[in-house]
């Protein structure tokens, strides 16, 4: 769930039509296109959320958030869609249902599952429903992938884009030559991938975990 | 009140414009302000701790020359004439004791590369958190893209990428950091978000974190799990594609107390063992120190992040944290990382029993002076939050990584009335500032006491049980 209270402003007089905002934008909600003749950013009001990409990467200054009059809500309510998609889907990408992903929107990996489970088949797409990946943008990216991977989804990066590139390994890929490398220069990834199993085999008052 | 005990509370620095943080002339009052405070010199408590060359009568001009020292031993050879050099740097160099030091490695470090190899093509990159234009705010504030000759500029997780195969499979960097000849790695060494990285590879982390696109760092925070995670700097640093462009690190040396000095190396790793065993003698003895807080309401002023405010070189976050020993990696999870937070269910309880509790000590926090720009709402969902005035609260309402923040934290009009409602809460007249006070803490009497009858037991178990554990748990041998 995340609530929109701003929306990015495009001032054509600063806009040298870099593209950089339409390449970092999450939502592609921004786009050069033609203006009165003359090449300009250019924001989507619908799909916008505010959450400051463009105007942070943008180096002439612009684009500017600005409030919302009214703020608004995007939300996938995984209690509409099939309990055990929920569970088998996070269980493939190794999630526990109830698991933080989005640190900046509190977005659990239940409401990401029910929106791929619901059509969503891009980490655009995820974003515009959910709005996990738009606050900080960072941190929540990989497990989004594993999700949209574990569904069987081929999400490809946008071209020319630089919103994402592809998957990166999990605790579960590292070869066990180099757990027995590292594990006496403190890098403990059997116990870490135990911290794991056991997450994953944690039942939750409702029966539901990721592991069947 | 003034005590006869204890020194006047250290004046932290003044509010420094950002687009992050509410305008400096919207804080009213600062935490050393109140009638309660007494500040401690962390070498009083401490008395074994490196003697300090910044801040000194003398400037910043030590650090030049610390700088100049600690590069005479480095191999420089490799860059030749015309050769283009990218220098790597972080904006959590500019937090230390307010950025100068820093900004003085780094000048220094580009002339002694020009002076030594006679290339001039020499850029700054310094990478940033989660508020991506930080760094380039610092480049203005000290002048960095003059004196790097308009090559300066600030590099975010989410610029243009390049893969970086890796042991363990595909990684990803930012492409800026690696468009020169030979790359430059400088940075400092304080723990900072040691319940992160666990001090395991700690002068390698930045190539995990500050250097990295985001892909890297999302594996880094939900991938390879608490005590795995910096393996991904690991990597990348192990990669062909940096050990090709290679050449030395240069990193500021903070302590608790101050700037100790500069260090630098070819051998990235011999460098990570010396100040591993610094970092765990010092920072390890005041965050052990810290541990040993029963009960306090912890006051946050300073210019950064809620996690970045920090007190005798500790951020806020280590302290959050410490309801367990951090250091020692017997333990999965501190009570704050973002594994801690991801393993939190519906019910805002833990999901399984290995998490930590966010440090129960802490019955209260003031926010009288942050930065938005990360992600904080847990904080305020574990401990009853009382932000100090309508500029503050709204930087956390227009910061798309706390839209919700508000929703769990009350205002207050000024800085003394939160401090009575908190004590008047929590029971606790125990006080801590997050104020970036060089060399000292800035807290209440009453626990200004407690630190100090503390502080000998801490000593002692620390040099005797704490740091050989730790060192041995990271395959670190100390010399007798």
């Amino acid at each position: 769930m995340r609530v929109i209270n701003m929306f990015a402003e495009v001032d054509p007089e600063k806009c040298t039509a870099c593209r950089t905002c339409e390449r970092v934008c999450p939502t592609l909600s921004i786009k050069v296109g033609r203006e009165k003749g003359a090449k300009k950013a250019v924001v989507d009001l619908s799909t916008c959320v505010g959450c400051g990409a463009c105007s942070e990467r943008c180096e002439f200054g612009a684009v500017s958030l600005r409030d919302l009059a009214t703020p608004r809500v995007i939300r996938v309510d995984p209690n509409l869609v099939d309990r055990q998609m929920i569970t088998d889907l996070c269980s493939k990408a190794r999630l526990h249902p109830e698991q933080v992903l989005c640190f900046c929107t509190g977005t659990r990996a239940e409401e990401v599952a029910a929106a791929i489970i619901q059509g969503a088949s891009s980490p655009e797409e995820v974003s515009r429903e959910v709005g996990a990946r738009t606050g900080c943008k960072v941190e929540c990216f990989q497990p989004i992938l594993r999700l949209l991977v574990a569904a069987g989804k081929d999400p490809k990066p946008v071209e020319g884009g630089w919103q994402w590139y592809g998957l990166t390994p999990t605790v579960w890929d590292i070869p066990e030559s180099v757990v027995a490398k590292y594990s006496s220069r403190g890098f403990y990834f059997e116990e870490d991938r135990a911290l794991f199993k056991k997450l994953l085999e944690t039942k939750t008052e409702g029966g539901d975990n990721g592991v069947h | 009140m003034v005590s006869t005990r204890f020194n006047d509370p250290v004046k932290p620095l003044p509010p420094k414009p950002s687009r992050y943080g509410p305008l400096p002339e919207s804080i009213e009052a600062r935490s050393s302000d109140l009638g309660q405070m007494v500040s401690i010199r962390v070498q009083d408590l401490f008395p074994d701790f490196l003697a300090s060359i910044y801040p000194s009568d003398a400037g910043v001009k030590v650090i030049r020359e610390a700088t100049e020292r600690a590069l005479e031993r480095i191999d420089m050879s490799m860059i030749g004439p015309g050769d283009s050099v990218n220098i790597l740097g972080s904006h959590h160099g500019f937090t230390i004791l307010g950025g100068e030091p820093y900004a003085e490695m780094l000048k220094a470090t580009k002339d002694a590369i020009v002076e030594r190899t006679g290339t001039d093509d020499i850029r700054l990159r310094a990478g940033v958190g989660l508020r991506f234009r930080e760094s380039d705010e610092y480049i203005q504030r000290f002048g960095l893209d003059e004196y790097f000759g308009g090559k300066a500029k600030g590099v975010a997780p989410i610029d243009e990428g390049i893969p970086i195969q890796t042991e363990i499979g595909t990684l990803y960097g930012i492409k800026r950091c690696y468009d020169a000849d030979w790359i430059v790695h400088a940075h400092n060494s304080d723990v900072r978000e040691i319940h992160f990285h666990r001090h395991v590879d700690r002068a390698v982390k930045p190539f995990g974190m500050s250097y990295a696109r985001l892909e890297t760092r999302s594996t880094y925070h939900h991938n390879l799990g608490p005590r795995g995670a910096n393996f991904a700097a690991r990597a990348i640093f192990n990669s062909d594609l940096v050990q090709k462009k290679w050449t030395f690190a240069t990193f500021l040396k903070p302590t608790p107390a101050g700037v100790a000095g500069v260090d630098a190396d070819n051998n990235l790793f011999s460098l990570d063992e010396r100040l591993s065993i610094d970092n765990f003698r010092y920072y390890g003895k005041i965050l052990t120190l810290l541990g040993r807080i029963d009960d306090c309401i912890a006051i946050l002023d300073f210019q950064a992040p809620i996690p970045y405010v920090f007190s005798a070189g500790m951020i806020f976050a280590n302290f959050s944290a410490s309801s367990v020993d951090i250091f020692d990696l017997d333990y999965p999870l501190p009570g704050y990382t973002w594994y801690t937070e991801s393993f939190y269910g519906r019910d805002e309880k833990p999901l399984i029993s290995d998490v930590a509790p966010m440090n129960p000590a802490i019955k209260a926090i003031i926010i009288n002076y942050a930065w938005g720009g990360y992600p904080s709402v847990f904080w305020a969902k574990m401990i009853p939050t009382i932000v100090v005035g309508e500029s503050q609260a709204d930087v956390f309402r227009r910061d798309p990584q706390n839209v919700e923040f508000m929703k769990h934290a009350l205002v207050a009009e000024d800085l003394g009335t939160a401090v009575e409602m908190a004590i008047r809460i929590t029971g606790t007249d125990k006080l801590i500032a997050f104020d970036g006070a060089p060399g000292a803490l800035n807290v209440s009497e009453s626990l200004a006491s407690h630190l100090v009858s503390e502080a000998p037991k801490v000593d002692e178990e620390v040099d005797a049980e704490l740091l050989p554990k730790w060192c041995r748990q990271r395959g670190i041998t100390v010399a007798e």
